[in-house]
């Protein structure tokens, strides 16, 4: 026996300290009567007493010094060795993706994890337990410990994650254990079967229930006209699938298709053909038919051909540099250009994503839109800048930023540094908001960009095109495509992700940027890994305005299967019957028998006091 | 704050009853009971001879005409009896919750009513340590009795008591009425001598035990230290249990076993009451069953 809190027995102090306050205080209750000659002839007629009755006297203070001492003992807690009593388990705990599907209102990790709850329950005291979890990457949960109720909360603790790294790495840590202690049992709790296994007990939670999944669904958008498309799947059995789909939360068309499971995976294709579509926000479709796995049987799609067009007006003030602007502006296949005098700009009431003015300074700055201003002429309020003098010159050199800024870098990416332009004369200008210099001239910013006071981005060209070389080289092209990539961003890659990937949000610096997983909000820095299957909303914010993105994340394709056959799993060396010994601490015992002892006390007050007899 | 209270209708009611002495050999003349000898009461007795120097105004002229003998004409005689009551003033007489001593004093009050209705005379004492004290003394008549009779509330109970030792000195009568020993006799001391000089001076004896209800039937349990309100020296310190009440009803069995059979020995009579027994059912009911009274 030993003791697991030896310090526990202090608590045997309270005896002798228990013994004094039974001889200093008496318990007599004193009482004066009118004679006591009845009691003392009393003692005549009293039976001789056996000398075990004597010690009933003194009954309370014994079972008072029983409760100490079980007190103590319990405090200290003590644990007995039992021979040969005890294992060491090694759970490899499957959490791959295919453990997420439900069977009977249970998913089969949470079956897996019940297995093992079971496993430590039956186990004797003093075995230890050992968990691989077997996840996105293989992860040792923990390693030899003996407590029965830490095991299981931390088994308890688990969640499956979407993807899985394989169940080699797990096999090899156990492998290691197994070469230090030959009597370690190996269980494996998964969903796949093992057509061999050595010196490891697999636990199949699997049950083949049926599970269709939807892969490979397009969206393409030609015209305003959509088309969407894809492929359905059955595992497990041929089945006949209902699909719907769903244009901006709209159910539109249902389709049904007939799978086959000729060679276990058998993608089938299914279109819903050219749909009628004014505008388009979103793209949903979805297999109503049940099964034990309704994640991957939903796709919303979301079109970025259709998002990423803007459209442009440039205000020309000057005939020459504008028709420059405008062949440059027109080369991105995603702008959709207006150009109008500067004259008529008071006319126009259309809203324009991006607002170009050549020589030109409107009344007003426009607040629905980003705003680029060529060469401009006179100081305009809630701009940031403003004009201070023309600075003639004889050939002056337009100098790219080297700063090493990552934002600077983008916009300048593909300039050829030897490729420095002149100007004839620029427009100083001095700036009173925060912006970034992309090209000075003697020192002086002539390309700076930033945002106004609308937090619209905002761009200036402090110079005449018209009076610069620029058209010689292709610098100024490249310039201008950056500079509209980086004011119309593409937001997103693409909407089709499978578990494990890293999506990409590309916004504003400005915007902020918050993302919705299928269990809810998860917060998105640069990035954002994809480890649950199901549609992602994007949401960004910028200047007031709100756009809405979605993605899908499906299962990787290993994982999509209810029923998978692996070749072996096996750890090698000749196992060991011998068991460790093992130990019996059950504090519950002590208090119980305290709860005993502590009522048998009470009782003897009662008899004593209360005269319950 | 008086002791006790002895309603008037309870007294109309004791006049009915009539004490029982039986040796009444002397007393003074001009009682209500009758004596064993002859004398000048109304009720007649007996015939006797004729001798020279009796009384000629008490010959029977009838039985003279009839048988021509003179005959006397005899009677019985009526004495006057000296009832003596002795009350155990002790302080465990009026100590606690258990009020013996009221009880005594309404038991003392009533019987001393009961004597001066038979036109006995009557004397109050309060036995304390080994001296008597006198309390009333020769009570006479019912206007004495209503103006003395109060004393008996102004009666300390306090000290011990040793009847035998303040008795055996007393002038105690000699068969001339009823001695009336009330008390607890929950003491070690002497009492049988004291009734045993009563019994020599022919005297009727009338021995009433009060117990509180506490004493005869005891509900204190677990562990008790008792102490003597008489004597603090004296105390019982036990864990009171089945066991010992059991002893203790068998030890209160003997005690009053005890001066009960030693009564009886003495053909003294034997009473014992509850300190809250109804007066009512002492008198009419016990006293009668008893004899004592009629």
């Amino acid at each position: 026996m030993s003791l697991l809190n030896p310090l526990g027995l202090l608590a045997l102090l309270a005896i002798p300290v228990l013994i004094l306050i039974y001889i200093i205080k008496s318990k007599y209750t004193e009482q004066t009567i009118p004679s006591t000659y009845l009691w003392e002839l009393s003692e005549k007629f009293l039976k001789r007493r056996n000398p075990i009755s004597k010690v009933a006297g003194i009954i309370s203070l014994i079972l008072q010094i029983l409760v100490v001492l079980f007190i103590a003992i319990a405090i200290s807690n003590p644990v007995f060795a039992i021979r040969g009593a005890a294992y060491d388990y090694c759970f490899i705990l499957d959490g791959s993706g295919s453990m997420s599907i439900e069977q009977n209102g249970s998913t089969r990790f949470e079956l897996a994890k019940r297995e093992i709850d079971g496993v430590i329950s039956d186990s004797a005291e003093g075995c230890s337990y050992t968990l691989v979890f077997v996840g996105d990457v293989t992860n040792i949960v923990y390693n030899g410990i003996e407590d029965k109720v830490q095991a299981k909360e931390l088994l308890n603790a688990l969640k499956p994650s979407y993807s899985s790294n394989g169940v080699e790495s797990a096999l090899a840590q156990a492998q290691e254990y197994f070469n230090e202690n030959n009597a370690l049992k190996v269980y494996l709790v998964t969903d796949k079967d093992y057509e061999k296994t050595s010196n490891v007990q697999v636990i199949n939670v699997s049950s083949g229930a049926e599970n269709y999944a939807l892969s490979d669904v397009n969206f393409t958008l030609s015209d305003n006209v959509p088309t969407v498309g894809g492929k359905a799947v059955s595992y497990e059995s041929a089945a006949t699938l209902n699909i719907e789909l769903y244009l901006d939360g709209s159910q539109e068309v249902t389709k049904s298709i007939t799978v086959d499971i000729a060679d276990k995976l058998q993608f089938t294709d299914f279109s819903f053909g050219e749909i009628e579509a004014e505008s388009l926000q979103s793209v949903r479709v979805a297999i109503t038919n049940k099964d034990a796995l309704a994640l991957d049987n939903e796709i919303i799609l979301f079109s970025e051909e259709y998002e990423n067009s803007f459209t442009v007006l440039l205000v020309k003030g000057n005939e020459m540099g504008s028709f420059l602007l405008l062949s440059l502006l027109s080369s991105n296949p995603n702008a959709q250009v207006t150009s109008v005098d500067g004259t008529d700009y008071a006319t126009i009431n259309q809203s324009y994503d991006l607002y170009v003015f050549d020589t030109f300074t409107p009344e007003e700055l426009p607040s629905d839109g980003a705003v680029w201003f060529v060469n401009p002429q006179k100081t305009l309020d809630k701009t940031g800048f403003s004009v201070q003098s023309v600075e003639d010159l004889s050939g002056g050199e337009l100098v790219f930023s080297n700063s090493s800024q990552t934002y600077v870098k983008t916009i300048l990416q593909g300039i050829i540094a030897s490729e420095n332009a002149a100007v004839a004369k620029y427009v100083k200008c001095g700036t009173y908001r925060s912006f970034t210099t992309l090209m000075t001239c003697d020192g002086t910013p002539v390309v700076f960009t930033g945002t106004n006071s609308y937090e619209n981005s905002e761009v200036v060209f402090a110079f005449d095109i018209h009076d610069t070389n620029a058209s010689m080289f292709s610098n100024f092209a490249i310039l201008i495509n950056n500079l509209l990539n980086y004011t119309f961003p593409n937001v997103l890659e693409k909407t089709f992700y499978t578990c494990g990937d890293t999506l990409t949000v590309y916004a504003d610096a400005a915007a902020s940027v918050t993302v919705n997983a299928p269990s809810g909000p998860v917060s998105y820095v640069d990035g954002l890994q994809l480890n649950e299957v199901g549609v992602y909303t994007i949401t960004l914010r910028s200047g007031g305005a709100e756009k809405v993105y979605f993605v899908y994340s499906a299962f990787p394709e290993e994982e999509r299967f209810t029923t998978v056959s692996e070749t072996s799993l096996e750890i090698v060396g000749e196992a060991s019957t011998q068991k460790r010994d093992g130990s019996f601490s059950q504090i519950w015992m002590w208090l119980i028998v305290l709860a005993v002892l502590a009522a048998a006390d009470w009782g003897v007050y009662c008899y004593e006091q209360y005269q319950l007899r | 704050m008086k002791n006790f209270a002895i309603n008037e209708e309870f007294l109309q009611q004791v006049e009915r009853l009539q004490m029982l002495i039986k040796n009444n050999v002397a007393g003074m003349f001009g009682g209500n009971h009758r004596a064993k000898t002859y004398g000048s009461s109304c009720e007649f007795s007996d015939y006797r001879d004729y001798v020279a120097g009796d009384d000629i105004t008490k010959i029977d002229w009838n039985a003279y005409a009839r048988f021509d003998k003179l005959y006397l004409k005899l009677f019985l005689d009526e004495r006057q009896m000296h009832n003596r009551i002795y009350i155990d003033a002790s302080r465990s007489m009026a100590f606690g919750t258990g009020k013996k001593h009221v009880q005594a004093l309404r038991l003392a009050a009533a019987l001393a009513y009961l004597s001066i209705n038979e036109m006995d005379k009557v004397s109050v004492f309060a036995v304390r340590d080994d001296k008597i004290e006198n309390v009333i003394t020769n009570l006479l008549g019912k206007d004495a009795f209503i103006s003395e009779i109060d004393k008996l509330n102004d009666l300390q109970f306090d000290g011990d008591i040793r009847f035998s030792d303040a008795i055996l000195p007393s002038t105690v009568g000699y068969g001339d009425g009823l001695s009336v020993l009330i008390s607890d006799f929950l003491t070690d001391n002497n009492y049988e001598d004291a009734i045993d000089y009563l019994a020599s001076k022919k005297r009727d004896i009338l021995c009433i035990q009060i117990l509180s209800k506490e004493e005869l039937n005891p509900q204190v349990r677990g562990k008790m230290h008792f102490f003597d309100s008489e004597q603090s020296a004296k105390s019982y310190r036990k864990n009171i249990n089945k066991e010992i009440i059991k002893a203790y009803k068998q030890a209160l069995d003997y005690a009053t076993g005890r001066i009960r059979n030693f009564c009886a020995s003495r053909g003294a009579d034997y009473m014992l009451v509850s300190s809250e027994e109804s007066i009512y059912k002492i008198f009419f009911d016990m006293f009668v069953n008893m004899g004592v009274l009629k």
